[in-house]
């Protein structure tokens, strides 16, 4: 213990330099920027028309957030986003908790379906993105969906071509992805319930459908509040699949990619409004997981 | 003993972090002169060129190739906001010297006063330069390109008979656009139904061969069309139409919204002519129309639609002498035979406002364009930007740098005399001939908004149309209120 009181500070110093200065200080100068005229590799002088001689004169006031709100590209990419968080939350969860009840149920093989469903997590977004775009463009559209395909369903075909039809196809690709991941904390989860709880609720002849209501959920609290900000946050931020599967064409930028693209739109590139719009982007990120983990965390049983 | 080990590593580590930020010592950067290159496609040979330049001068070049189709601009950025900023560096057109006009990173070549750079820079000419006034000049080009509809010779030897190809190339050149609709109508019901016609370009006959031969067995279509890549409809088909009103990228940048509506006429030519050629697909397993399937990159990307021509399904295909190398890898005996066709469309005398300008000039030209110049950097220290003129008139008037250009990097010389100029490649050629008659146009549409060409009216064709089977009068229209609508809104 006295080792550790004595080296307090020596021990944490190198996080907190490494947190200074890959984290706390680009923060501070991105938020500073997002006030500024701001082209990437000067500062604009909107008075002169070119480069600042000094950063006061290429100070724009809150302009460059006005900017972000007028655009009607990022009002429609955070409509996007939230349509896309919405259906992505519930259906990863779904899908992580699904397989976790399965595979702690296994009576054999229990191991290799874990590592089977952790799989695709190994993956690279962008390599995913491409993957799953020949799955959707070829396999989906061309051999099972087909009218001489195995079953003719045109919903399910040329999903990259229609922004509903690409959030359900992003939707796919990312309970793919995500589900086995989030079925590892859920198992972590499952694994912590004590049996007695189970074994005292079938000699009271609960249903199977009570039981998972009344202990199951409860006592996974604590699982649910890490995979809701896990699965919350990175619905949010999302870019390397968006990019692979449709670069964000027929309306179907997240707000990610929205960022990294405004800087393309314009001419000379408007870093200053790509900078307010990430401003805008980290604030509602962070109240809304906040928000969320503070109303999970109250729900978590103190044992 | 244990924590001991676990201190000094905290320490080591503390120590080298704080170090790294400040002791970067301003020592010998290791090279004399930095050549930023966005071209990704010879990045191995720039490298050695730059090797042949060291060699016979002693300058130690540093050089710097982003890979093949890696966003340019964004490494370039933090290039220049870093110690050690590139003396020479690429601006590929007006859309991107904004920037760094701006900025301030450019020498203005008008304000050199080394008597060989000066030389140089005269010579380029005034239809090159890169410029935002006119007076200005601001880059030294790269090469020329251009574009057009690709043809195989053999193909039309194997559909209209081997003695006539020269003849038929030199008509189609100059067909006006109904020739040309009637000429793609009959070889798309040749190649589906069999059905021998005779078809008149520039007023003579040509008579479609009685029974498929040769190359023309392959046939499942009349053209082979990127659908998936927006460029090639949104950038360079439009292209075409741009030049109808503007004669160069700067017209287009100066433009007001009154001009751009002069370009409703050509914007309606050019939606008829976008028609005509997507209405008649190849494919690769068989002929194709317009759908859902005709946007998809897994059907009709930039790979496809070269496999598609290559394997002679195909009569035309629009691209530039770029794809020369793409058609090479699949099919090296086709790459040696072709040959540039204009892109026609159907204009009306009123359509055209540059003058001097007519709808046969215009439909018998196609455009050559400087796709990227060298820049040298205002920001370096003067010796610096003394080393890269020096280097900028070995590359462009010494032999073995022209060697470079030619053979290694297959570029059309900006500065090569096509009377006496034969490159190594077909294509290339070919776009000697058009500068030799002098029936070429520019790339005004470098002048427009930022996005407007490919990103708005580009992705707009192809969600909205080129998935839609039939065109009609309103969706000509719509399509020309759109691009000249966002063209305005844009500005």
């Amino acid at each position: 213990m006295d080792f550790y009181k004595k080296w307090f500070w020596p021990l944490l110093l190198p996080s907190i330099l490494l947190f200074g200065f890959v984290i706390l200080f680009p923060f501070v100068v991105g938020v500073l920027n997002s006030f500024l005229a701001w082209r990437g590799t000067y500062y604009f002088d909107p008075e002169t028309g070119i480069r600042a001689t000094n950063l006061f004169a290429s100070f724009v006031g809150f302009d460059n957030y006005a900017n972000a709100f007028a655009d009607e590209r990022f009002i429609r990419a955070l409509v996007y986003t939230v349509q896309y968080t919405l259906v992505a939350v519930v259906v990863v969860n779904f899908v992580g908790l699904g397989l976790a009840l399965l595979v702690t149920r296994a009576r054999r093989g229990a191991g290799l379906f874990r590592t089977v469903f952790f799989l695709p997590n190994m993956l690279g977004g962008l390599a995913l993105g491409f993957i799953w775009q020949f799955i959707f463009q070829i396999v989906f559209t061309d051999i099972l969906f087909s009218p001489e395909g195995l079953m003719h369903i045109p919903f399910l075909r040329y999903m990259t071509q229609d922004s509903t039809k690409a959030l359900f196809a992003l939707v796919i690709l990312n309970a793919w992805q995500y589900g086995g991941y989030m079925m590892i904390i859920y198992i972590a989860g499952l694994n912590n319930i004590s049996r007695d709880y189970y074994e005292a609720a079938s000699i009271d002849g609960a249903t199977p459908l009570r039981t998972f209501r009344s202990i199951t959920v409860p006592m996974l609290m604590p699982s649910f509040t890490v995979v809701f900000f896990l699965t919350l946050s990175n619905s949010f931020k999302l870019l390397d699949q968006n990019i692979a599967l449709t670069d964000g064409e027929f309306n179907t930028r997240l707000l990610a990619m929205q960022i990294l693209r405004t800087v393309k739109d314009t001419a000379p590139p408007d870093y200053g409004k790509a900078q307010a719009q990430a401003v805008i982007f980290f604030i509602l990120v962070a109240s809304i997981t906040l928000t969320q983990v503070y109303v999970t965390k109250k729900r978590e049983l103190e044992l | 003993m244990r924590k001991r080990i676990v201190v000094l590593l905290i320490v080591l580590l503390t120590v080298s972090l704080s170090a790294f930020a400040g002791a970067q010592a301003e020592a010998d950067k290791g090279y004399d002169l930095y050549i930023y290159n966005s071209k990704g496609e010879n990045a191995a040979q720039f490298a050695e060129m730059a090797k042949a330049y060291e060699a016979e001068t002693g300058v130690r070049v540093r050089t710097f190739s982003i890979g093949s189709g890696q966003d340019h601009m964004e490494t370039l950025r933090a290039e220049m906001n870093s110690r050690n900023k590139p003396s020479i560096f690429s601006i590929q057109g007006v859309k991107e010297l904004i920037e760094w006009y701006q900025g301030g990173f450019v020498v203005d070549f008008n304000s050199i006063t080394d008597a060989s750079f000066k030389a140089l820079a005269n010579n380029i000419s005034p239809s090159l330069r890169l410029t935002n006034d006119g007076k200005t000049s601001f880059g030294v080009p790269y090469n020329v390109e251009g574009y057009g509809y690709i043809v195989d010779r053999q193909m039309i030897a194997d559909l209209f008979g081997g003695a006539s190809v020269d003849a038929f190339i030199a008509d189609a050149k100059a067909a006006t656009y109904a020739e040309w609709e009637a000429l793609v109508k009959a070889l798309d019901a040749y190649i589906k139904r069999n059905v021998q016609a005779t078809v008149k370009l520039n007023g003579k006959a040509y008579v479609l061969a009685t029974a498929k031969t040769g190359l023309a067995k392959n046939l499942n279509g009349v053209f082979a069309v990127m659908g998936a890549e927006k460029w090639t409809y949104g950038d360079h088909f439009i292209n075409v139409a741009v030049n109808a009103v503007f004669a160069n990228p700067n017209a287009a940048a100066n433009a007001t919204d009154a001009d751009v509506e002069q370009l409703r006429g050509a914007f309606l030519a050019y939606a008829k002519a976008l028609d005509l050629k997507t209405s008649y697909l190849a494919g690769l397993r068989g002929a194709a129309t317009r759908g859902q399937d005709f946007v998809s990159s897994a059907n009709f990307g930039y790979d496809q639609a070269v496999q598609i021509f290559a394997d002679n399904k195909a009569v035309f295909f629009k691209q530039g002498n770029w794809a020369y190398g793409n058609i090479a890898g699949v099919n090296a005996a086709q790459a040696e035979r072709l040959e540039f066709l204009p892109v026609k469309m159907p204009f009306e005398s009123a359509d055209i406002k540059v003058a001097g300008l007519t709808v046969a000039k215009l439909n018998s030209s196609i455009p050559v364009f400087v796709p990227n110049y060298y820049a040298i950097n205002s920001q370096v220290p003067a010796a610096e930007q003394k080393l890269a003129m020096d280097f900028l008139v070995w590359l462009n008037t010494s032999a073995t740098g022209k060697k470079y250009i030619v053979e290694e990097f297959n570029f059309i010389p900006y500065n090569a005399d096509p009377a006496t100029t034969t490159l190594p490649n077909s294509l290339g050629n070919s776009i000697l001939d058009y500068i030799k008659a002098g029936t070429i146009i520019a790339a005004p549409y470098h002048g427009a908004p930022a996005t407007w060409s490919g990103d708005v009216v580009g992705l707009r064709l192809m969600e909205q149309y080129l998935t839609k089977s039939n065109w009609t009068a309103q969706d000509y229209k719509d399509i020309v209120d759109y691009a000249v609508q966002n063209w305005q809104n844009l500005n």
